[in-house]
């Protein structure tokens, strides 16, 4: 086995771990060697999807915008459980990303004077979202990719499933990975490890994520002993096409579009009249669904979900073509519908993970005591700083990624830089390369056992019906129970591919692993908490409960079982109120 | 001529004949609970198949002694196909489809094609297809897909003969006569596993070109503190070539790259024109000099496939021939950014 030995490690390519390697590299140029690693090739990390645009003060007196208004939207768009002071720190650093992001260029959306166009998103009180189309992820992992280029210091691991985080002494000093074009085991250790793997909405069947989001690295601190934040709020998308799940982008709604019952009304003038179909997305995934089960959906007939319309009939077509391309697009290929002539079908599906890897202010990792884990941080969709609370404003995801993409790049960069040089002890590291090693042998050679597909389609169904939009206690305790049933029998799995080169059913088969612990804890933290809020609502506890519940869930690994704590919300100035729209 | 053919015959009647009489048996005792008709049936079909091809074998092998030629081992060569019939329940709707895939067997380092079959509604798309086939019929396939919506790149194939990315195309409305479907890997990339191929050069030749936004004043680009002026219009000249997701459609369908692998290729040379059409940009003239050459822009003999084929409607067969112009004339830098 290879030990190939690196300044930094940085595990995912998104728009996270690229703006954490690409500042790294700018702060201290041609002084440190990185690593990147990607389960697919780098430039397709499934930032690519992310379409809408990214939030940020660009034009404060012309738009009469301020950071402290973006902060308040930010956090009573989190129903309060978002952590105050990270949030100034996300809107102070989201404009500086959109320039930087100018700078290596990703080409937003412009007016005629020169300007960048900002339209309006869902709980935002003014347009503040910058886009390029309705591609915004694509363009900005393309500029990150092409810049990366230049820094010849950097090693871009295409296709290189990480298994294991290696640990010495309180700290973590490397990853091991196996390359999926041979199956080989390679051990990368660094002074700065940074865990960018993304989000795990992967984990349900109806989902807007690529394939590829199956939070391995969260699973990864998780199995490591490193706890989870707020695991339980899950952001469910109102739109997405029905039946791939594919997103059908907020922007849409923010150019001007409709939902539409089957009646043809516009049902949100009853769940958020001030805000209609820009209210937040945990507020309008709920009204579809209350719509479908008060009768007012469309059939499950035609399209095999139940299902609500997206209407951008009355949007000039000219808008359509402009800002909104990939939506006119994917309806086109996928259903063969104009969205200028025909309503598009739509269901809510899950999104986004609010909660992941319990990180400070500072994207360090920090333990069970809340001591931040020396040479770790997480950052972007699989870390929980938090800022979205329990539930994400449309377009925040892409500033959390830049913001603390940078933050983390160079202070990552400078922790090993200054740290004078001692490599990991080898015997030890070697000894837990192994220990992961023989893992993959035993998937390897079992010859009889279940199959993980079967496995994978029964947890989609756990998810989809007992974890959704509405969930209750019943329904979470079966759902449970199914859980870790289908734990035990993962444990007995065999695989068919017994090959080395690209072996996808051993990248499934770990990636199924890795969606079953995310899915228990998930469960484990929602069944707890005993309110709704935000993104997670309990039929038996219709309200929101700050007296008992306005703190973080933790949850972390603790022999073979899982132990809870919980965490006081950072409020700054922004008092709880209630939630109106 | 005549000698390679020997060297098929042979090998097809003396090893491949074995090898598929192998992957019946290894099919018929490990795959899944098959009949005993099925069992005698394929072990009769095995054997049929190695009378024929042994006899054109031997036949080929006394032509050979008659024209004493034995050309080289050709490095890839097609099996006949394999049948392998689904034995689990496939969810969902629809009519059953036959699909044919080509495998590239990353071992004998030659094709297998084989047979499946999956449920096809009027939605279902090729990767809907294959991603089934995997889950619920064999495990062993391979292909490269993540987002399904058209936007990371990763599934470009063949189907029917036609690049595409598999995860947008339908796959009624791209059967063949025979009501049936066949997917094969992409051209123009080195192969790894049945529908995989091998991006390394691929990526190589994007890095090479340098395809990044280049300011002379790095150190203003990176401190980035005020916003480029750029207009819709200065937008719109270079926004079409910025669609490229790096799915090598193009280098499939290039018949440039296919003979000259040297040949930098539509993808890098599309890219090279999105930097240079960006008014922001101030690195044009540097990297007009780098494919200024036979290996550059004047490699392309203007076939025009790479547009055709590309699923986002880049055009880099137009961007190749404004750069072979801009080439030829010299370049003014652009790179003025604060016109108001």
């Amino acid at each position: 086995m290879d030990i190939l030995d690196y300044d930094m490690v940085v595990i995912g390519t998104g728009i996270a771990g690229m703006t954490a390697v690409l500042h790294a590299n700018m702060a201290y140029p041609g002084k440190l060697s990185i690593a990147m690693i990607s389960k697919t090739h780098a430039m397709r990390s499934h930032s690519v999807s992310a379409e809408g645009g990214i939030s940020g003060v660009l034009y404060p007196e012309k738009k009469k915008d301020s950071f402290e208004l973006h902060a308040y939207d930010t956090i009573k768009g989190s129903d309060y459980l978002a952590d105050q002071d990270a949030v100034q720190v996300l809107v102070k650093g989201a404009p500086d990303a959109i320039k930087f992001l100018d700078h290596i260029g990703v080409p937003w959306s412009r007016d005629d004077r020169g300007d960048i166009v900002q339209r309006p998103f869902g709980g935002m009180s003014i347009p503040r979202t910058a886009f390029a189309a309705d591609k915004t992820g694509f363009f900005m992992m393309r500029s990150l990719y092409d810049e990366i280029l230049k820094y010849g210091n950097t090693e871009i691991f295409h296709e290189h499933f990480v298994v294991s985080l290696i640990q010495s002494k309180g700290r973590v000093v490397g990853v091991v990975a196996i390359d999926l074009a041979t199956r080989e085991a390679k051990v990368m250790t660094g002074k700065s490890v940074i865990i960018a793997t993304g989000g795990a909405s992967r984990i349900f069947r109806f989902s807007t994520n690529s394939y590829s989001n199956t939070g391995d690295g969260t699973a990864l601190a998780y199995r490591s002993g490193f706890p989870l934040k707020d695991m339980e709020f899950v952001q469910f998308h109102p739109t997405a096409l029905i039946p791939s799940g594919i997103l059908i982008t907020e922007a849409s709604r923010g150019e001007g579009g409709y939902l539409i019952n089957a009646k043809g009304e516009r049902f949100m003038a009853r769940y958020a009249k001030g805000k209609m179909e820009l209210a937040p997305r945990d507020i309008i995934s709920r009204s579809i669904i209350t719509e479908i089960k008060s009768g007012r959906g469309i059939g499950k007939e035609k399209y095999g979900y139940e299902h609500v319309l997206l209407d951008l009939r009355h949007l000039d077509p000219e808008i359509i073509h402009r800002k909104l391309p990939m939506v006119r697009e994917i309806t086109t290929k996928m259903l063969n519908i104009d969205p200028s002539k025909e309503p598009i079908p739509v269901r809510p599906a899950a999104h986004f993970t609010m909660g992941g890897i319990d990180s400070d202010i500072d994207g360090h990792v920090v333990d069970s005591n809340g001591r931040a884990i020396a040479g770790l941080w997480a950052i972007g969709e699989c870390a929980s700083v938090s800022v979205h609370g329990a539930n994400r404003l449309g377009s925040n995801s892409l500033s959390q990624c830049s913001v603390w993409g940078k933050i983390v790049g160079r202070e990552s960069a400078k922790r090993a830089v200054d740290m004078k040089a001692e490599a990991p002890h080898r015997e030890g590291v070697m000894e837990q390369s192994d220990i992961s090693m023989k893992e993959i042998d035993r998937l390897l050679s079992a010859k009889n056992g279940d199959d993980p597909y079967a496995i994978r389609d029964e947890l989609f169904d756990t998810m989809d019906s007992c974890f959704y939009v509405y969930r209750n206690m019943p329904g979470m305790r079966n759902g449970l129970k199914v859980l870790y049933r289908l734990r035990e029998r993962y444990k007995k799995i065999a695989l068919k591919d017994k090959g080395a080169v690209f072996n996808t059913n051993l990248r499934d088969a770990l990636e199924i692993g890795n969606m079953l612990d995310i899915a228990l804890v998930i469960g484990e933290c929602a069944i707890r908490r005993k309110e709704s809020r935000g993104a997670h609502v309990v039929e038996e506890h219709p309200k929101r409960d700050d007296r008992h519940w306005l703190k973080h869930t933790i949850a972390y690994r603790s022999g073979n079982g899982m132990d809870f704590s919980y965490k006081p919300v950072t409020i700054t100035k922004w008092q709880p109120e209630e939630r109106k729209y | 001529m005549r000698g390679s053919r020997v060297a098929i015959w042979l090998y097809a009647g003396m090893i491949g004949v074995p090898i598929l009489l192998f992957v019946f048996l290894v099919l018929n005792f490990v795959s899944a609970p098959y009949s005993a008709i099925g069992m005698r049936a394929s072990l009769a079909l095995a054997a049929m198949g190695m009378i024929a091809l042994g006899a054109v074998g031997m036949d080929e092998v006394f032509l050979h002694r008659r024209e004493g030629a034995f050309g080289e081992v050709p490095k890839q060569l097609v099996l006949p196909a394999v049948m392998r019939e689904n034995t689990k329940h496939i969810p969902g709707k629809g009519r059953i489809i036959t699909v044919r895939i080509k495998r590239f067997n990353s071992t004998t380092k030659n094709f297998e094609t084989e047979t499946y079959r999956a449920k096809a509604d009027e939605l279902q798309t090729v990767l809907g297809a294959l991603l089934d086939i995997k889950a619920y019929s064999d495990p062993t396939l391979s292909m490269r897909y993540s987002c399904r919506m058209g936007i990371c790149g990763s599934c470009g194939m063949e189907v029917n003969g036609k690049p595409v990315l598999a995860c947008e195309t339908n796959l009624l409305s791209s059967l063949d006569t025979n009501g049936e479907i066949e997917v094969q890997p992409m051209h123009g990339h080195p192969l790894l596993k049945d529908l995989v191929t091998d991006f390394d050069s691929f990526f190589e030749k994007h890095k090479s070109v340098g395809a990044n936004l280049y300011r002379k004043d790095e150190k203003e680009q990176y401190e980035a503190k005020r916003i480029y002026k750029q207009t819709s219009g200065q937008t719109e000249k270079f926004l079409p070539y910025s669609f490229c997701i790096m799915c090598g459609l193009c280098l499939d369908a290039c018949p440039v790259v296919n003979s000259n692998p040297n040949f930098v290729g539509p993808q890098a040379l599309s890219q090279v024109y999105r930097y240079n059409a960006d008014s922001r940009d101030q690195g044009a003239a540097n990297r007009l000099v780098g494919i200024d050459s036979i290996d550059g822009v004047w490699g392309c003999e203007f076939a025009g496939s790479c547009s055709k084929v590309c699923p986002k409607g880049v055009d880099p067969a137009s961007a190749i021939q404004l750069l072979k112009g801009d080439a030829m004339k010299g370049f003014f830098e652009k790179g003025d950014v604060d016109e108001e």
